[in-house]
């Protein structure tokens, strides 16, 4: 159904492609696509970009946002027809310094949906379709419709799904992969990479260079306060539950937003400290990263330029990783980043850690959790070769049945070299620890 | 508190460099000459964080290529003045922007009215060939006004900025500690003295904020020490055991704070080399009536450094486990210090307005608190002249250096370059098929063959004039690469040089972060660019 439904589309595409083509409209791609260049592939055929321009490439395109809207505009401007891109957002004013195919007359419609009609109204015969909504939803069949997939997300939880499913949508078939090419921004910073399943280091190989969150120690938020932050997090952790227990904050909400600022500010006037604004409150509750149109244009271009690489082998790709900074000068680092051989995700080789003989169960998740390279949000657990349940996040009953164990040490239950199986409800991953006692 | 709508839009801007950034965009006056794909983007990037305005100069009729690679054109737009449709369309990205455009052939405007040009905060160029763009970079030059020159072509991209001068106060460093633990001004003396480390319970002893900590053991150091710093490495892990020696149990939070920060405490405070630079500067030596305030600023704090000794105290301290008490008090002797630094520069400040006959009200307390507390962060950039790179002083035995390691982007500066002179004989760019695998060599037409040869002619005039006697192989393949690139500009690069440029314009007219000096050479081939000092 799926395949009957995309070639209906190649079909629909391939006329409106002839059809909206004006003289010259091509010519500066034609110019890289129809001669051989010293640094192309081999393979490399001058063909007019038979593969872009004549539409057999379907590209998706997660993410509308700030990076979205430059990937999608690049997209169409070289040659690529079929595109569809999942975003499951809505505009907000503060999207408008950067995500150019928005006006304020959109503020509060799905960008996926915005982003979509204005490519195809500006760029005659490119077919922009949407989805809004979460990429959770969709299957593996879905995602194998596509020759690539560009990312620009915000979020990393969404990044390691994303990655997982196309690392486990391989299955040890060649035919099953499908590039990913992911960008990310920060302020004057970025980096994109191309990630080529099962066969390159995946997203999850470089969890480790994520700089870690900033956080606050929940006793000096209660007792000792010294920055303003620390009062914003009181407002937010502490006193909201307390005082509106049965209102959900809701930071989009400035109503909400002022109510934290207000609380915040009287605490920080309780212990004389200075510095919360309004501004901060937000940033604090929201944590706002800093987001700028250039930084996005450089990172969206530097993705685009990839993808246009990879599909039409007119010049070689990136292998595999470019980070760029802006703050200081312009420099840029380009890299192979290095599989790791016992990377959850696209490794085979199981991971051995050394633990206390004496640690619980729930130390053992919280360790998890923290662990810099891991970074698990909810680990359930059991015993890899009896399949006993050590701790299940959920369903409701088996999180109830397990929960005393919590208490219990790890080793009651995992001997000395078991393996344990560790899956997250937010991750499509399984991971095999070996368990060594020290 | 009411939140306006400009406030929610620039927010997520406004956290990197705030309302004084943001009231500088908004009074920029941009002007691109070529509305080119990539003067495009650059615009683009520059209209959505809200520039005052921009003026498109373009004397070109758009044609099916332009609407091909360009967002900001439609097939309607075939016909039509190019400046006036890109100038319509940037305009509607940010309804806070002016728009403006010339339809003029920009080249005869710089030779026939380069005055025009001075009427901009910024000046970017996309595609002027070398005699104009020489003759519009000298009149900007003598004005004081930045010029950006941009090349894009097939998948190389290129700029440079050209400034007399260029003086930054924010250059927004990763931190800005300041502690003076190995000089402890008399009232922070006086404060670590109200702890006593014996007699405070266990809960007490584990929030002393670590800079008293450090405080009160490098002074019992030093007094073991003639009042010298541990300096040698063993030194330094026996100041360490000091320190050490006073934790009372393993969870004291404040201790480890103090042992990772015991280096600091070993670092004599002094004036950084690069800021002793800019105080040997011959615009801060001589003060005159035309000084900018920068100069005047950091005359003051010359003047400041000349009777302390030392730069004024930045003023903030780092969040440290303590009790809010007592790291409020700290924080506040720290704040009263920077405050009482500042005072005695403002005087500073006030008899050099007298002396030069301005009024003192002519820079502001702010600007004089903001130079004194990022004092030993200040940046002057002194950029070269085109003249200079392209004439009097070109760079010969660096480009010569550069261009024996074939890993170096420096060849696409070169084919760029060379480029544009074969644009200046034959008012077209080299453009054909010249490489072939080798069982399609018979296909190498006559023309392609001299095409290769005619652009490899002007490499070889331009390595003539840097004295460079040893053609670099290489280079043939990057003749060949500009060769099938034909003058073209691709979405993906005018789109990432839209963004580097950009990024560096905001950098220019903020006086925030930290610009580019002088060349950046994008290589989207290799996804690697390079800095130059041409």
């Amino acid at each position: 159904m799926a395949e009957t439904q995309m070639q209906t589309d190649l079909q629909a595409g391939l006329e409106t492609a002839v059809n909206k083509d004006w003289p010259g409209r091509w010519s500066h791609l034609y110019k890289i696509l129809d001669r051989r260049g010293p640094f192309a592939d081999p393979s490399f055929t001058p063909d007019h970009g038979d593969e872009i321009l004549l539409n057999t490439c379907r590209v998706l395109v997660i993410g509308a946002g700030g990076l979205g809207c430059e990937i999608l505009k690049n997209l169409a401007l070289s040659g690529f027809k079929n595109i569809e891109v999942i975003d499951m957002d809505t505009i907000d004013v503060s999207n408008l310094n950067r995500q150019f195919l928005f006006r304020p007359s959109d503020v509060g419609k799905p960008k996926a949906k915005v982003a979509s009609e204005f490519i195809m109204k500006r760029v005659p015969g490119i077919n922009v379709t949407y989805y809004h909504g979460k990429i959770q939803d969709k299957d593996d069949d879905y995602y194998l419709g596509f020759q690539l997939i560009i990312c620009g997300l915000d979020s990393v939880e969404a990044r390691r799904w994303i990655n997982a499913t196309l690392v486990n949508l391989v299955d040890d078939e060649p035919e099953r992969i499908r590039v990913l090419v992911d960008g990310g921004t920060e302020g004057f910073k970025g980096q994109a990479r191309v990630i080529i399943p099962t066969i390159t280091s995946c997203y999850e190989c470089s969890l480790d260079m994520l700089g870690k969150q900033r956080t606050f120690p929940i006793c000096t938020i209660a007792n000792t306060p010294r920055l303003p932050e620390h009062c914003i997090e009181w407002a937010s952790a502490i006193h909201w539950p307390k005082e509106r227990p049965d209102t959900k904050m809701d930071t989009d909400d400035p109503i909400h937003i002022q109510w934290l600022y207000e609380t915040a500010l009287e605490r920080a006037k309780e212990f004389n400290i200075t510095g919360v604004t309004y501004s901060l409150t937000q940033g604090v509750v929201k944590n706002i990263i800093p987001a700028i149109a250039s930084t996005n244009a450089i990172i969206a271009a530097s993705c685009c330029n990839e993808a246009f690489k990879l599909i039409t082998t007119s010049q070689p790709y990136l292998n595999n990783y470019m980070m760029y900074t802006g703050n200081e000068g312009l420099y840029t680092y380009t890299f192979e980043h290095q599989k790791k051989p016992d990377c959850p995700v696209c490794g085979n080789e199981r991971v051995t850690m050394e633990i206390s003989m004496e640690i619980t169960v729930e130390d053992f998740i919280d360790y998890l959790k923290e662990k810099q390279d891991i970074q698990l949000k909810k680990p359930s657990l059991s015993h890899a070769v009896t399949n006993e349940k050590i701790y299940w996040q959920s369903p409701p009953v088996f999180e109830q049945k397990t929960r005393p164990n919590l208490e219990r040490k790890l080793i009651e239950m995992v001997k000395q070299g078991d393996e344990v199986t560790v899956t997250d409800t937010t991750l499509p991953i399984s991971l095999q620890i070996v368990v060594s006692y020290i | 508190m009411h939140v306006d709508k400009k406030t929610q839009k620039y927010d997520r801007q406004l956290r990197l460099w705030h309302a004084n950034g943001q009231t500088a965009l908004e009074t920029a006056k941009v002007c691109l000459i070529n509305g080119t794909a990539t003067g495009c983007e650059i615009l683009k990037d520059l209209v959505l964080p809200g520039i005052g305005s921009f003026t498109v100069v373009d004397g070109k009729i758009v044609d099916g290529s332009d609407v091909g690679n360009t967002f900001f054109l439609v097939p309607d737009s075939i016909g039509k003045s190019r400046a006036e449709v890109v100038t319509e369309f940037l305009q509607e990205l940010n309804e806070d922007v002016k728009g403006f455009h010339l339809p003029e052939n920009p080249i005869a405007l710089i030779e026939n009215q380069p005055e025009y040009f001075l009427q901009f905060s910024i000046v970017i160029t996309t595609n002027i060939p070398e005699k104009p763009l020489l003759k519009l970079a000298d009149t900007l030059w003598n004005a004081k006004i930045p010029l950006v020159v941009v090349r894009t072509v097939g998948f190389i991209g290129y700029f440079r900025i050209a400034l007399p001068e260029h003086t930054i106060v924010e250059t927004h460093p990763e931190n800005i500690l300041d502690l003076r633990l190995d000089v402890p001004f008399l009232s922070l003396k006086q404060y670590v003295k109200t702890y006593n480390f014996d007699t405070l319970d266990s809960m007490d002893h584990g929030h002393i904020p670590y800079v008293v900590i450090l405080l009160k053991y490098l002074e019992q150091w030093k007094q073991d020490h003639d009042g010298k710093l541990p300096s040698t490495s063993a030194e330094r892990n026996e100041f360490k055991q000091l320190i050490q020696s006073g934790k009372r149990n393993a969870d004291e939070e404040n201790f480890d704070e103090a042992l990772s920060s015991a280096w600091k405490a070993c670092t004599a405070t002094k004036v950084p080399r690069q800021v002793e630079e800019i105080f040997k500067d011959s615009s801060c030596e001589n003060i005159t009536a035309e000084s900018s305030n920068f100069w005047i600023i950091v005359r003051a704090i010359r003047e400041f450094v000349s009777n302390e000794g030392l730069l004024p105290l930045a003023g903030s301290v780092p969040d440290m486990k303590a009790y809010t008490s007592g790291y409020v008090a700290m924080q506040n002797i720290y704040r009263q210090k920077a405050k009482e630094d500042i005072s005695i520069v403002r005087v500073h400040v006030h008899d050099i307005l007298t002396s030069i006959g301005r009024s003192i009200d002519s820079i502001s307390d702010d600007e004089i608190d903001s130079c004194c507390k990022h004092a030993s962060f200040i940046q002057v950039l002194r950029y070269r002249s085109l003249q200079e790179e392209y004439i009097t002083d070109p760079k010969k035995s660096d480009i010569g250096r550069w261009l024996r390691d074939s890993q170096e982007s420096i060849v696409n500066y070169v084919l760029i370059r060379a480029m544009d002179r074969f644009y200046e004989s034959h008012n077209r760019y080299p453009d054909a098929a010249t490489f072939f695998l080798e069982d399609d060599a018979e296909e190498a037409s006559e023309e392609a063959r001299s095409e290769f040869s005619t652009l490899k002619t002007y490499v070889n005039i331009l390595l003539g004039e840097w004295d460079i006697t040893n053609y670099p192989e290489h280079l043939d393949n990057y003749i060949h690469e500009i060769c099938r690139a034909g003058g073209s500009e691709l979405a993906n690069i005018a789109s990432l040089l839209g963004g580097m440029v950009s990024q560096e314009v905001i950098k220019l007219i903020t006086r925030q972060y930290i610009p580019i000096n002088n060349t950046i050479v994008f290589d989207g081939v290799k996804s690697t660019s390079s800095s130059y000092i041409l």
